[in-house]
């Protein structure tokens, strides 16, 4: 009941006319986002983030702002694997499989709007999975002391490569490497200067929002220049839009179950949106069995990841905003954002913060909405979008990433840690070494090490207290789980994606 | 192969986990005495963590990803240079002309023909300026094009 009272408060904080229009906005940048060959969900978010700061919007509406994009960014990844066969992200890789088959078959339309429907439900089950899960968690999380909360950090980065990581090692050096960069500057606790070599640029610490967009946006354009692929891709033609109320239906069970196991994946720490998708459509081919077509184009293979990635994109929340542990690498974007809007995510949040929450969590709804309203009709537009060729597309992205930049305190000094962030990010992607554990790192760098400190002074300087409740030893226990299950289940697991891609691919 | 891209990565990193950890014993000691935990803990910690990450890498290195050719890697050098010319010139080029020149050169590096960079250039930036300043009244800078506003 209480619950449906601060839920009843969000929709006032929604619907009003301005934050109306930034949700809506944000929806259509969103999907735009997601379409657009070479700007992943991350990638876009990271590259509004300095812009939606530096036009000095308040707290709530930068956050139903950028929700938006997240949002929306689930809905435009699955155009491209449609359209193009290509997944805009690896969660979308699961709709190429009957996603492409139904577009060659002439039923495009078809298939972008049963995976809008299902987007739609995966998205409305998983938010009401979130009003329903979140304050629990929240409250759960009131009994986290410090040593918990070090343990609980430790536990975010042991399972951010997922149980479909790739070199457990890998993601640990760069968790460090991140965690370092987060040490430069004045030492909250004493206020001692470290590793600032007498710099004045140095001593506030360096910027993760430059970090950021120099790693995602800067690295992308030298990836694209790379691989020579200025030039864009073929397109399936789009036809005339023919669905039935019975279409629908046929798929309704597939969405709402894809959904429910989706939010569930998107939850649980490691898991993550791919895992969430890949575990809907195997299970919905298992289910059906002969029943269906699957791999041929059957409109069930749309829907079942589909539903699944946006459940699990919005399952993915409910850590984040409870504990201020982010699941995934949108999901530690958007926990960026709230840190530069100087609000610390947790338990706390629900508390201090019962307006924004709310608020942003009825954004979700009202988003969805707009969302499935833009899809359907205007599709069209944004599948135009698709032939827009990469060589004109990327300046333009690495000029509007570099305007926010620029804005921030308009100096060159940025714009010139944004490149060098940005060579620095493409050597770690050429050598394998994925960056959202080094983002991660330094957002929550400062965090860890005053929880680590705070748990050290309670007791006395003994580092027992780090294993010396049930909780934080349970916690230590999914962290080590996480860092070694990949090792053993991630090669077994990536093997059946790829052959389940090749297997679909040679009927097509 | 012995010299491996992992396995040099690895080689530089543990140079940086040495001297990071050196660098957090040089800390010095916070007013008020010697506490259990001081500045260097954590960050002692962090250099043990990335030191032993390295010395895994140079033991055990994943195959080697291929690098570009010498000719990318100009093409790279160019991209690296261009941004880095723009976040020179902004102020005093401003921000038209500065991003005119940046969007043009890398949409024609990028294979675009010649005449349709500057297009994109010249609409991009003017565009964009006009969005963004006047739009959004986001201040940007005129530079060299200040007296015509």
């Amino acid at each position: 009941m209480e619950t449906l009272n601060f839920l009843m408060h969000g929709f006032g904080v929604a619907l009003t006319p301005t934050n109306l229009m930034f949700a809506a906005i944000g929806s259509i940048l969103g999907t735009l986002i997601g379409a657009l060959p070479g700007l992943g969900p991350a990638n876009g978010v990271a590259i509004l983030i300095p812009l939606a700061f530096s036009l000095g919007l308040p707290a709530d509406s930068a956050l139903i702002l950028l929700t938006s994009v997240y949002a929306g960014a689930m809905y435009g990844g699955r155009i491209s694997s449609i359209m193009l066969n290509i997944p805009g992200d690896e969660p979308a890789l699961m709709t190429t499989l009957d996603g492409y088959p139904m577009a060659r078959q002439g039923k495009a339309a078809e298939a972008l709007a049963i995976s809008a429907i299902a987007s739609f439900i995966g998205s409305f089950i998983a938010t009401i999975g979130l009003i329903l899960l979140a304050p629990i968690l929240a409250r759960f999380a009131l009994h986290f002391g410090p040593a918990e909360y070090f343990a609980l950090f430790a536990l975010a980065f042991a399972t951010l490569g997922g149980v479909t990581g790739k070199n457990p090692v890998k993601t640990l050096l760069a968790a460090a490497l991140g965690l370092m960069i987060a040490t430069v500057g004045i030492d909250h606790n004493t206020g001692t200067p470290r590793y600032t070599f007498n710099t004045l640029e140095l001593y506030e610490g360096v910027d993760f929002i430059i970090v950021l967009v120099g790693m995602f946006a800067i690295s992308e354009l030298m990836f694209f220049i790379e691989a020579h692929a200025g030039a864009g891709h073929q397109m399936v033609v789009l036809n005339k839009l023919r669905l039935k109320m019975s279409d629908i239906i046929h798929v309704l069970p597939t969405a709402i179950r894809g959904s429910v196991l989706g939010f569930v994946a998107g939850v649980l720490p490691g898991a993550g949106a791919s895992l969430g998708s890949f575990i809907c459509y195997t299970l919905e081919k298992r289910l059906l069995g002969n029943k269906a077509h699957f791999g041929e184009g059957d409109p069930r293979g749309v829907a079942a990841p589909e539903a699944g990635n946006n459940a699990a994109a919005n399952g993915a929340l409910v850590p984040m905003l409870t504990l201020g542990v982010p699941g995934s690498g949108t999901t530690a974007v958007l926990l960026a954002m709230l840190i530069s809007l100087n609000i610390t995510p947790g338990p706390m949040l629900f508390q201090q913060h019962a307006d924004l929450v709310w608020g942003v969590i009825a954004a979700l709804f009202v988003g969805n909405f707009i969302l499935l309203l833009l899809n359907i009709p205007m599709v069209g537009i944004f599948v135009k979008l698709l032939s827009i060729r990469p060589m004109y597309l990327m300046p333009i992205v690495t000029l509007v990433a570099s305007i926010g930049i620029y804005s921030l305190s308009h100096s060159a000094m940025d714009l010139y840690f944004m490149v060098a962030f940005g060579i620095f990010g493409y050597v770690l992607r050429k050598i394998e070494i994925p960056l959202v554990p080094v983002i991660l790192g330094m957002l929550l760098g400062p965090e860890m090490e005053t929880s680590m400190r705070h748990a050290l002074t309670i007791s006395d300087g003994s580092w027992n207290i780090f294993y010396s409740s049930g909780l934080s030893i349970g916690l230590w226990a999914i962290a080590i789980l996480g860092l070694i299950l990949p090792t053993v289940l991630g090669p077994l697991l990536r093997g059946k994606m790829n052959k389940a891609r090749q297997h679909e691919g040679q009927k097509v | 192969m012995l010299l491996n891209n992992d396995r040099i990565f690895g080689m530089l990193m543990l140079v940086l986990a040495v001297a990071y950890g050196w660098g957090a014993t040089q800390l010095p000691e916070p007013f008020g005495g010697n506490e259990v935990v001081g500045p260097s803990t954590f960050p002692s910690i962090l250099a043990w963590i990335l030191g032993l990450c390295a010395i895994y890498l140079i033991v055990k290195p994943d195959p080697s990803q291929e690098w570009p050719s010498a000719k990318i890697f100009g093409e790279l050098l160019v991209v690296v240079v261009v941004l880095l010319g723009y976040a020179w010139s902004l102020d005093y080029l401003g921000f038209i002309l500065a991003s005119f020149a940046c969007v043009a050169i890398l949409s024609w590096r990028m294979g675009a023909t010649v005449a349709s960079a500057a297009l994109v250039g010249l609409g991009t930036s003017v565009g964009v300026f006009l969005i963004f300043d006047i739009g959004l009244e986001l201040p940007l800078p005129m530079g060299l094009l200040g007296g015509l506003a």
